[in-house]
């Protein structure tokens, strides 16, 4: 009965999911780095395992109360830790009252960070939620060559008297790379000034043949960009170190956007209603980006004239209001956007407050669903690369995008899921964050949760609904059909008392109300698991239409990566069992993490991969299942749950 | 209603071997064709309806039920004379212009054509001009829309619109549905009736029509 053999506690999840891939910084050291999350802000500190709490704050210059300056005596500089954590020191003992403790409530000076770790800084804001919002990505490893270059140059004093212009004199110097060196007129002005002040020896940066500023010469080793993931529903950003590779830090929040709906859809029908939609929505866009990117700046010391580039990547609809793009279109069949190249802007014309030459890569997209984002996912998936092996790649939020195949022939579709995936229209569904049931266990038959923030429940988010399914469908009590009952034989009886009968439909207790956040009981219904239905049954006819068109089965896939909201976090097990996936080999099934930024932070770190991303846009083939006639026979005929238990 | 309880079961169950032996065998017995029809095959749908709109059965279930009962029908239509069966009333239903959802609208025409209605199903992404003229043309008692994406929904009003212009609006009922449609954006605008899923569907339209 036990069920996830691949089942890792919360904290290893998260500690797994969090670790930064090709940092040579890592590499040259002993020291082993964690995470430490700091909540309301959101800020993603690398921390060396073993620094205290107080001293990772104050060197990213977060503002702690404190008399004593850390010494342990007057338990001031309180911090709510969220992640589970050891007993409290004899100081702690002391200082903090019994109730303050259990909440979890430490002080700074004397909380090691052993492991990756949740904090929260103000003890009294209960309403800032740590949110489960994926940052950090697997990717492959690869030469780098950034968008943007820093070359110190020196130009040789015998050439002062001749008279040439400043830039022939830089030209000359540069041969012949940048024999066609060309400068916008911002750098112009202010470069007689800045080779003075350099003293003819500085770091240009460089942008293709466009030299964009004169930098002084230690300033050099300063480079960095960053990458935006536009989701509909969260904004991820990450400084990324130019020099070599490294994520520094990265900081996420809520698409202000929300407010006016919580999909692409009810976004598009805003603007309908509303003439000014577009730019407020281009507006709230640009204030989150510009808040995110103050704070990955200060985290890494940095002012926004250090940087010179940001790569940004969203579904097609996000990408319009990035820039100011009327996106309409996408909302009714034939769902055309105005554009799906990559677009090189200046940061500055689309609003980001960055170096005023610094320049923004927009990944190109396929379609009005087919989107930069999985396009990003697919560069990380490496699945274009791959010359023989067959790649089935899922990004799963409240649209499914799902490619198929490898470098011979790349098939791709986005399956109306749904809002269910992200837990939007069940009963007690909810976003992943603090509070959310992410994951379901059934051992010793009794049911347990894996609850976000472990505290009580508040909801469950798409991953917990995915396997508290797959958990009754394991158990019996969900028939393939999907009717929830009592099975007529082997019931456990601690599921028995779940199951709760009203106007001759069951419905299952998740949790009383003593055992939930809000003092209410909370439900799974029949109603809900008709919603999983029809989500699942999309994402799985959408496979089926790609594999049928590329003419393959199910064993000729040899991996399969999941990335997105749900994709990440579903227990590629339950995934199976439901029949979101088809019946795989568990051990071939991988997740990507944030593969959108992933793929993202690849473009910006190789121009190559850029130049791929736009090739792949045209290479892709983009499979319409609306018009698809045959995408209803297997939409229903997924609809209901494969019938034998897996594990 | 007793009378035909392992018809009505396999009907339920979209038996359709079942289904099919039973209804020969009323057929054999000599009962009244409309008998058969009304209390064997509506009535078994009828169930399914209710239970579908419980969620007690799904989508497939409806479609093998709505699957079995055409399958009995065909056993019995050699036998009908013209007049014998007169349909509840005439259907007009299609998914809204720029709106290529399918499913939805064919169960509600499954479920109804079941229950004695007839149907002329426009398909998806109908305009409005499309749903006046085959009004004109097939004299409905209901025209029925179907919307899935909010965009598409004010294509809605714009058809009801179009139907008034025609001088249409005073003879039919209108009923809207989809996932993303409301009860009160039926009143909004002036809909007849809202139908959240294919069971209730069919007894909204009798209702429309006093059909008991």
């Amino acid at each position: 009965m036990r069920k996830h053999q691949l089942e890792t506690p919360q904290h290893e999840k998260f500690r797994r999911g969090k670790r930064p891939i090709g940092t040579s910084v890592l590499k040259k050291s002993r020291t082993q780095y964690v995470w430490l999350n700091v909540l309301p802000d959101d800020l993603w500190l690398k921390v060396r395992q073993g620094e205290t709490v107080w001293g990772a704050l104050k060197r990213e210059g977060v503002e702690l109360e404190s008399d004593c300056g850390g010494l342990g005596k007057c338990g001031k500089c309180k911090v709510r830790v969220l992640s589970s954590i050891g007993p409290p020191s004899k100081e702690e003992e002391e200082l903090l009252d019994e109730e303050e403790l259990k909440q979890g409530i430490r002080l700074a000076c004397r909380t090691e960070v052993d492991k990756d770790f949740v904090i929260h800084t103000e003890e009294t804001d209960f309403e800032a939620e740590y949110f489960q919002i994926l940052k950090t990505g697997h990717r492959p490893f690869f030469h780098t060559q950034p968008l943007i270059n820093k070359r110190l140059i020196t130009l040789p004093p015998d050439l002062l008297d001749e008279g040439i212009s400043e830039m022939d004199r830089i030209k000359m110097v540069m041969v012949p790379e940048y024999q066609d060196l060309v400068a916008p007129i911002h750098c112009l002005r202010t470069l007689p000034e800045r080779l003075d002040a350099t003293d003819y020896h500085g770091a240009a940066v460089l942008h293709e043949n466009s030299l964009l500023a004169w930098q002084d010469w230690e300033e050099v080793d300063c480079h960095f960009g960053l990458v935006y993931d536009l989701g509909t529903s969260t904004l991820v950003g990450k400084l990324i170190s130019l020099i070599d590779g490294s994520e520094v830090a990265v900081v996420s929040c809520l698409n202000s956007q929300m407010k006016y709906g919580s999909n692409v859809i009810s976004r598009l029908k805003y603007l309908q209603d509303h003439a000014n939609g577009l730019e407020r929505f281009h507006n709230l866009l640009i204030n989150d980006l510009n808040r995110i990117t103050t704070r990955l700046l200060k985290a890494a010391n940095l002012q926004p004239n250090d940087v010179f580039i940001a790569v940004a990547a969203g579904n097609t609809t996000m990408q319009h209001f990035l820039l100011t793009l009327d996106p309409s279109g996408i909302a009714e069949a034939p769902f055309s956007p105005v554009l799906t190249d990559g677009l090189i802007v200046g940061a500055a014309a689309v609003g980001l407050e960055l170096h005023p030459e610094a320049l923004c890569y927009v990944m190109p997209t396929k379609s009005g669903y087919i989107g930069g984002d999985l396009i990003s996912v697919i560069l990380t998936s490496g699945a274009w690369e791959q010359e023989d092996e067959i790649i089935l790649g899922l990004d799963l939020g409240t649209n499914g995008e799902i490619f198929l195949g490898n470098h011979k022939r790349l098939l791709t579709c986005s399956a109306a899921a749904g809002p269910a995936l992200e837990g939007a229209t069940i009963s007690h569904g909810m976003i992943a964050k603090a509070g959310a049931i992410e994951g379901v266990s059934v051992e010793a038959d009794n049911v347990s949760y894996q609850i976000i923030g472990n505290i009580k429940p508040k909801g469950v988010c798409g991953s917990g609904l995915v396997d508290l399914v797959a958990v009754l469908l394991h158990c019996g009590y969900i028939n393939h059909e999907g009717l929830l009952r009592p099975p007529r034989k082997n019931r456990i009886e601690s599921l028995d008392s779940k199951m709760i009968k009203r106007a001759g439909v069951y419905e299952f207790l998740i949790a009383s109300a003593e055992e939930s956040y809000s003092s209410r009981p909370m439900y799974l219904t029949q109603k809900d698991i008709r919603e999983l239905q029809l989500a699942k049954a999309a994402v799985a006819a959408g496979i089926q239409i790609l594999m049928n068109d590329m003419g393959i089965v199910t064993e000729d896939i040899k991996h399969v990566y999941l990335a997105g909201a749900l994709g990440n976090y579903v227990d590629p097990l339950s995934a199976i069992r439901t029949g979101l996936i088809p019946r795989f080999n568990p051990e071939i099934v991988t997740s990507l993490g944030n593969a959108a930024s992933t793929g993202a932070s690849m473009a910006l770190l190789s121009k190559n991969y850029w130049r791929m991303a736009n090739e792949l846009s045209d290479f892709i083939e983009h499979v319409e299942l609306s018009s698809r006639l045959d995408f209803n026979e297997f939409f229903v005929e997924n609809m209901d749950f494969p019938k034998g238990n897996i594990w | 209603m007793g009378e035909y309880k392992a018809l009505n079961g396999a009907v339920l169950k979209g038996d359709i071997n079942t289904a099919t032996a039973e209804m020969q065998k009323a057929i054999d017995a000599d009962k009244n064709v409309q008998d058969i029809i009304d209390n064997g095959l509506i009535a078994a749908m009828d169930e399914v309806g209710e239970r579908f709109s419980k969620g007690l059965l799904f989508v497939p279930q409806m479609l093998r039920a709505a699957k079995t009962m055409q399958e009995c029908m065909k056993l019995i239509e050699p036998l009908l004379q013209k007049g014998d069966v007169t349909p509840k009333g005439k259907v007009l239903i299609g998914t809204v212009r720029g709106d290529l959802h399918d499913i939805g609208k064919n169960l509600v025409s499954m479920m109804m054509e079941s229950a004695g209605f007839m149907i002329t199903d426009l398909g998806v992404d109908v305009p409005p001009e499309k749903f006046v003229q085959k009004a004109q043309e097939v004299e409905p008692d209901i025209v029925a829309m179907s919307a899935l994406l909010s965009t598409t929904m004010p294509a809605m009003p714009q058809t009801i619109e179009a139907l008034g212009k025609a001088g249409l609006r005073a003879k039919v009922k209108v009923m809207i549905g989809g996932a993303p449609v409301t009860e009160n954006y039926a009143h909004e605008i002036r809909a007849d009736a809202y139908a959240s899923d294919a069971g209730s569907a069919v007894s909204k339209a009798k209702k429309l029509l006093g059909i008991s």
